[in-house]
């Protein structure tokens, strides 16, 4: 485990700590979405369990790290976090689109409007986080080849494109109502490129350019979560009428991936 | 029957003045809104915080830099309770459409964005904090800006409760002495509505 630390907690201490914190937040948005759909296949639980099993690792080894029996409960939740997210983007693809009246006739409608194509992937997402932190943890220099710097910037950037093409389709939806719709389409994707500018050939220029787009993504994360806040109350009554309207409006936390990223970013450039 | 006005005879619970612990504790509910309570120490701690460092920087003494940076740490701590009860706060208000409304949405669009801030430079002082280094010039111009950003957010606050009496119109019980007008009759209230209709 790398010696530099922030306010006592190890890098891969604080990752572990934000996959935690995104996890419940990519659960919470799962639950909306599914609740909606009234949970009509058991499959529809799955992000619960796997998400919930992630949540609790995450935590245990943010706490207790290097301890051998959390170390390989964490692998295995992350693992099965990766295995739901990417079965839950093939229920999304197969009745979000292929089953819709059209089918890919109606793709752009079905993107719109059925189930969030890519949302599942933001478990995906976090189990991969999750393996990183494992090895980390147990001190590994790197994994499936990869330094482990490097495996943890091609995942975020990776998942930045994810995020920012899921943003613009909902945004897109929802007609660009606010200049700020178009936020998730500006600073991140320059955070992505710059991330691949630095993952190709790494220089202290592209490593003061990328810090500094991080902090830019970190607070876009945020004025998402305000104006998704401010969503809801567009809606009639807003948050009186609360059930309603966070499963009618705007994913509650979904900018808080942007956040998450971001942190993860900065912990990254930062402390490894 | 008790006069109104009269706090000693009416009974406990009613206005009357609380003269044992037992009846103070059996008034104990816990009605009030929590947000209210909690803003004030996101406001106060952000604000010293801001100040010590500023102490700090200008008069060279790290031990009051120190406890800027504690005081900050809490307040990120405490801001998160804050928003968490903000949302609960609206979810108990009905607000109809209108001008209220609009100073509500602008402040919880801005809530998430001044946490966000908050978090920010609670990052980059505790990164400062942990090298040992002293505030700097950039460090105090963010700080002054969150600053900023939460006394805009504390005053549409502030309009909400005073000027729209979110969570406390209908909510709080009459101080005694403070008397309901009279009652009028059928006939006095025809009266007097024909003679506002004559000076209109």
């Amino acid at each position: 485990m790398p010696d530099a630390s922030f306010i006592g907690l190890g890098p891969f201490q604080w990752i572990a700590l934000l996959v935690a914190l995104v996890t419940l937040l990519v659960v919470a948005d799962a639950w909306a979405g599914h609740y909606r759909r009234g949970f009509i296949r058991r499959a529809q639980y799955a992000p619960f369990l796997s998400g919930g099993l992630l949540v609790i690792f995450a935590v245990a080894a943010t706490i207790a790290p290097r301890t051998r029996w959390i170390e390989v409960a964490l692998r295995a939740a992350g693992w099965l976090a990766i295995a739901a997210g990417l079965v839950g983007f093939c229920f999304h693809h197969y009745y979000g689109i292929v089953r819709k009246p059209g089918g890919y006739k109606w793709l752009l409608n079905s993107l719109m409007y059925g189930a969030p194509p890519l949302a599942p992937l933001a478990l995906t997402a976090m189990g991969v986080f999750a393996l990183i932190a494992e090895k980390g943890l147990a001190g590994a220099p790197g994994i499936a080849g990869l330094p482990l710097r490097t495996s943890l910037l091609a995942t975020i950037v990776v998942s930045l494109f994810g995020a920012i093409l899921q943003a613009g389709i909902l945004h897109f939806r929802g007609a660009f109502n606010n200049p700020l719709m178009y936020a998730p389409l500006t600073i991140p994707v320059f955070t992505a490129l710059v991330g691949v500018w630095m993952m190709a050939e790494p220089s202290p220029v592209a490593l003061i350019a990328l810090v500094a787009l991080f902090w830019l993504t970190l607070l876009t994360g945020f004025v998402g979560l305000g104006m998704h806040l401010r969503g809801f109350d567009r809606q009639m009554a807003g948050l009186y009428v609360p059930l309603f309207n966070w499963l009618q409006g705007p994913p509650a936390f979904a900018p808080a991936l942007f956040v998450g990223l971001a942190a993860i970013g900065l912990v990254t450039t930062g402390l490894l | 029957m008790p006069k109104r006005d009269d706090a000693m005879t009416l009974p406990p619970g009613r206005g009357a003045t609380v003269t044992r612990l037992g009846q103070a504790l059996r008034l104990a509910r816990l009605t009030a809104p929590l947000h209210p309570i909690l803003v004030h120490f996101t406001i106060a701690l952000t604000a010293t915080a801001f100040a010590f460092d500023l102490l700090a920087f200008l008069f060279g003494v790290d031990a009051l830099g120190a406890i800027g940076w504690w005081i900050l740490a809490a307040a990120v701590l405490v801001t998160v309770a804050t928003i968490a009860t903000g949302v609960k706060s609206r979810l108990r208000l009905p607000v109809e459409e209108g001008e209220a409304r609009s100073f509500l949405r602008v402040h919880m669009a801005l809530g998430p964005i001044f946490f966000g801030l908050l978090v920010a430079v609670g990052i980059w002082r505790g990164m400062l904090w942990q090298a040992g280094s002293r505030v700097t010039w950039w460090y105090l111009a963010a700080m002054a800006g969150v600053t900023l950003v939460m006394a805009a957010q504390g005053y549409l606050g502030g309009e909400l409760v005073y000027r729209y009496g979110a969570e406390v119109k209908f909510r709080y019980r009459k101080l005694a002495g403070d008397r309901e007008p009279f009652p009028q009759s059928r006939v006095a209230q025809r009266a007097a509505a024909k003679k506002s209709a004559r000076r209109s």
